[in-house]
């Protein structure tokens, strides 16, 4: 399908076909896959879903010929606005060289896990959306961009239905940046794709609502986008302290807003409240390791996330501002950044050029300190307790965009037995998204849940399934370690939904709970897996 | 000064200016935040599974060392051979690989004529030892150049019409480039048929190098090159062709570009002039009425912060 079809009246573009998916490995070779959830008929009337039947953005039709033209206005001008320095100095230069140099060549497309994953379908080409936005901003909005607009490859009608699918499409790529990495003239479509969402968030005001009005205005407004509040965060760390002590007969303190501190740690809230045994380990391990730090309950200051990253820069900037803002009044030498991907991404790197060198604070890996404490040997390990095959996941913010790759494989090394631990093909710096990369794990609106797991995730399942080939009876338990909390997220839905750790016996946890589990001072197991659950439930 | 000689001075101009506006528009672009995609060759060999310094603990007090030398190592062969392309697209890199080697060899053909014309100027013409190796080298870098970019324009002209996921993306201007480009190739090769030793072909370039008359006359097919290579020349800067300046940049200033920010003044003052520019997004949240608040005051702002 050409680019220039995007414009095409037609209920449906795309029919998404389960037969065409990439197929998975043993023991789900005979696996039937089922038709995507679809719409209900009211849904299909009120919302936008023309690209591919799927709506993650409920995107409400409009009801006027005028309100479309409106919009459609809109969108050119958010475009003309993405292509000045004024509006967008922060990713002006990558975004018009990305426009302008595409050999048209399709390296990028063999890269791309979704476009593999759903069994070549065009429209999820890397170049697609940005070949759709290139056409239009050289036919509307370059000199003389109309004359031969055929011939010259970039006649495409900028329509209602054009721009509806285009925000639609902009939410089904997971911006991992696999694409960029192969491209031989060095086009990053996945930023491309970072910029579309741009435009319409900052122009259109037009975004996922969970990555928005439930995610970075949370926030903003109440401290965290799972909505826990300045309040009742003291609650929750209590919380963690008893839990502790009732899992290693021994009470913690973990500190809060102490000032002076060595290093501010904070982590993805979503840990809190999904896997309290993530902000648990780190707590276990740095009083075992004798770390000076703090977790701070400022507004925003005790969740990492900065969901701007993946759609509106304003947005990133209020998140990123308040973490270093809060880091500078506690007076700590760093920010330590727990088990969260783009947490570590949006601080460390994107972050880096948003204020003056005299206004920030270094920022540094949970990975790296927690090798450094291995290293230091404040710990004793016994790598016996983590007897069972295990596979790590390389979250992309972490490893391909942070080049962050050895601390976690020598920890994991240091704490299971010889033989144990295998990578997953290909990894480090090649490896594929978990599907859940740019909001896609905590979105589910319409049926995106759907689409999320059967499309976008469906490499990483092809990959975890193929590293403990030849050990699949479910008898044998297997870990993935997965240190980022989206990544979790997206595993936990992959493997409920495919109902992995019944029929492989595959289950899923960060890295630090397996360091815990390693501890000699540790009695009982500290890592759980579903069947204890079970058992305990005799 | 004939007509030909015109021609050349001005497409040569035209192909300055607007290669050189290019580069600038892009040089001048504001330095945009960091968007580094590993492995970047300049973390040197220890690293070359993709690491970085934040691999190092406290990486802030260490001092940065760049292996200048393992970027060059990559870019060469990445240029050379197009390494990415025949890693990741084996099938196109066939012609892809003898079109560019075709087109690199070819203008080096090409500076070895002018090198000869400069040494013919000098008093050095094609019977002397060091005019005839600048004659060989032209012939030799030239003819093969045109022969393996001819295979390489044929071989791509027909991957692009026969494989459907190439034609489908692909626009009447791309074939005609990879045409015109194949006609001078051509056309170049039935020139050295007519002129062996590119005689003709240097004299030209001595009067076009001395703003002089031209000694011989040029045959009907060195017009025929000469007006598709000058057209080619001057089209060349405003269209995607010119993809090295997107290599340049986005490797060098963008993939590779892991400069942490640690308060260099010059950034600083980078900063702090872009934190100025004003915004005009429309969406509410941003809150920039059109234009009166600047990036400072939008990113500082908590429009959902509790009033006091
Ligand atoms: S690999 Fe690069 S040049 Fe080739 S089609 Fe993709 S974006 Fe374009
Ligand atoms: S960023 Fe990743 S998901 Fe998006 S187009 Fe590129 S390879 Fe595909």
């Amino acid at each position: 399908m050409k680019p220039e079809e995007i414009s095409k009246s037609a209920e449906q573009l795309v029919d998404l076909n389960p037969a065409k998916f990439a197929t998975l490995p043993p023991p789900y070779e005979n696996y039937k896959e089922s038709p995507l959830v679809q719409l209900s008929d009211d849904q299909k009337t009120r919302w936008e879903h023309s690209l591919d039947g799927v709506s993650a953005l409920t995107l409400p039709k409009p009801q006027t010929p005028e309100e479309e033209e409106q919009l459609v206005a809109s969108f050119l001008l958010g475009l003309e606005k993405l292509l000045t320095k004024e509006n967008n100095w922060t990713f002006l230069q990558p975004l018009a060289l990305s426009l302008e140099y595409c050999a048209k060549c399709q390296t990028c497309a063999e890269a791309c896990p979704v476009f593999e994953a759903s069994g070549r379908q065009d429209i999820y080409r890397p170049t697609f959306r940005a070949d759709v936005l290139r056409k239009v901003a050289k036919k509307y909005l370059s000199p003389g961009g109309k004359f031969l607009a055929g011939f010259r490859g970039h006649d495409i009608e900028l329509t209602w239905d054009l721009v509806a699918r285009l925000a639609e499409l902009a939410y089904r790529c997971t911006l991992c940046r696999r694409c960029a990495s192969v491209c031989p003239v060095g086009v990053d479509n996945g930023l491309i794709n970072h910029e579309l969402r741009k435009l319409f968030s900052q122009e259109l005001g037009i975004a996922a609502t969970e990555i928005h009005e439930k995610g970075s205005v949370k926030h903003l407004k109440f401290g965290s986008s799972t909505g826990m509040t300045t309040a009742a965060i003291g609650d929750i760390i209590e919380y963690l302290e008893d839990d502790i002590e009732e899992k290693i007969g021994r009470r913690i303190t973990i500190p809060l807003n102490k000032k002076g501190a060595e290093i501010l740690l904070v982590h993805n809230a979503g840990e809190f409240m999904s896997w309290p045994e993530n902000p648990m380990s780190f707590a276990i391990l740095f009083d075992a390791a004798g770390i000076d730090y703090t977790i701070s309950t400022e507004l925003a200051g005790y969740d990492g996330v900065n969901y701007g990253l993946w759609y509106d820069d304003v947005q990133f900037a209020r998140v990123a501002i308040k973490h270093l803002e809060i880091a500078r009044e506690l007076g700590v030498k760093k920010i330590v950044i727990g088990e969260c991907g783009h947490a570590h991404k949006a601080l460390s790197v994107i972050a880096d050029r948003l204020l003056p060198g005299e206004q920030m604070i270094p920022r540094e890996s949970s990975y790296t300190l927690l090798w450094d404490i291995v290293k230091s040997g404040k710990i004793k390990f016994d790598p016996s307790k983590n007897d069972f095959p295990v596979t790590l996941h390389d979250p992309c913010n972490i490893v391909r965009l942070m080049g962050i790759v050895k601390p976690q494989r020598e920890i994991l090394k240091a704490i299971t037995p010889p033989g144990r631990f295998r990578e997953m093909t290909p990894h480090g710096v090649a490896n594929y998204c978990c599907g859940g990369g740019s909001g896609f794990a905590i979105m589910s609106s319409g049926n995106f849940t759907d689409w999320k797991i059967k499309l976008s995730g469906r490499k990483k399942l092809q990959q975890m399934l193929g590293a403990f080939q030849g050990e699949m009876d479910p008898e044998i338990k297997k870990m993935v370690c997965a240190p980022c909390s989206n990544c979790k997220g997206q595993i936990r839905d992959l493997m409920q939904n495919y109902e992995v750790f019944e029929k492989t016996g595959i289950w899923y946890t960060g890295l630090v709970e397996m360091m815990v589990n390693a501890m000699v001072d540790q009695d009982a197991p500290f890592v759980e897996w579903p069947s204890d659950e079970e058992d305990d439930d005799m | 000064m004939s007509w030909i000689q015109i021609l050349t001075y001005l497409c040569g101009a035209i192909f300055i200016v607007a290669f050189a506006t290019k580069l600038l528009k892009y040089a001048t672009m504001p330095m945009h935040v960091r968007w580094e995609l590993y492995p970047i060759p300049h973390e040197g060999k220890h690293k070359s599974y993709g690491g970085s310094f934040y691999e190092e603990i406290d990486h802030w007090k260490n001092e940065r060392h760049k292996d200048h030398l393992a970027q060059y190592m990559f870019m060469l062969p990445e240029i050379l051979f197009i390494k990415a392309l025949y890693e990741d697209n084996r099938s196109l890199w066939y012609w892809s690989f003898p079109f560019h080697m075709g087109l690199y060899l070819s203008i080096a053909g090409l500076a070895f004529l002018a090198i000869g014309a400069i040494l013919q100027i000098m008093g050095l013409p094609s019977s002397t030892a060091l005019g005839s190796l600048a004659q060989s080298l032209t012939i030799l870098l030239g003819v093969v150049g045109y022969v393996l970019g001819t295979i390489g324009v044929v071989g791509l002209v027909i991957k692009r019409m026969s494989d459907p996921e190439l034609s489908e993306f692909s626009a009447p201007i791309d074939y005609m480039n990879l045409i015109w480009l194949g006609a001078i190739f051509v056309t170049g090769f039935l020139v050295w048929l007519k002129d062996p030793g590119f005689g003709i072909s240097r004299d030209y370039l001595v009067s076009i190098i001395t703003f002089s008359p031209m000694k011989d006359q040029l045959t009907g097919m060195h017009y025929l090159n000469l007006l598709l290579f000058l057209s080619f020349f001057a089209y060349f800067p405003f269209t995607h062709m010119t993809h090295m300046v997107s290599k340049y940049f986005m490797w060098d200033k963008v993939k590779w570009d892991d400069n942490p920010n640690i308060g260099d003044p010059g950034v600083d003052a980078k900063i702090k002039t872009y934190l100025g520019y004003p915004v005009t997004w429309s969406a509410a949240h941003i809150g920039a009425q059109g234009g009166k608040k600047s990036w400072a005051d939008v990113a500082t702002e908590n429009p959902w912060a509790k009033k006091e």
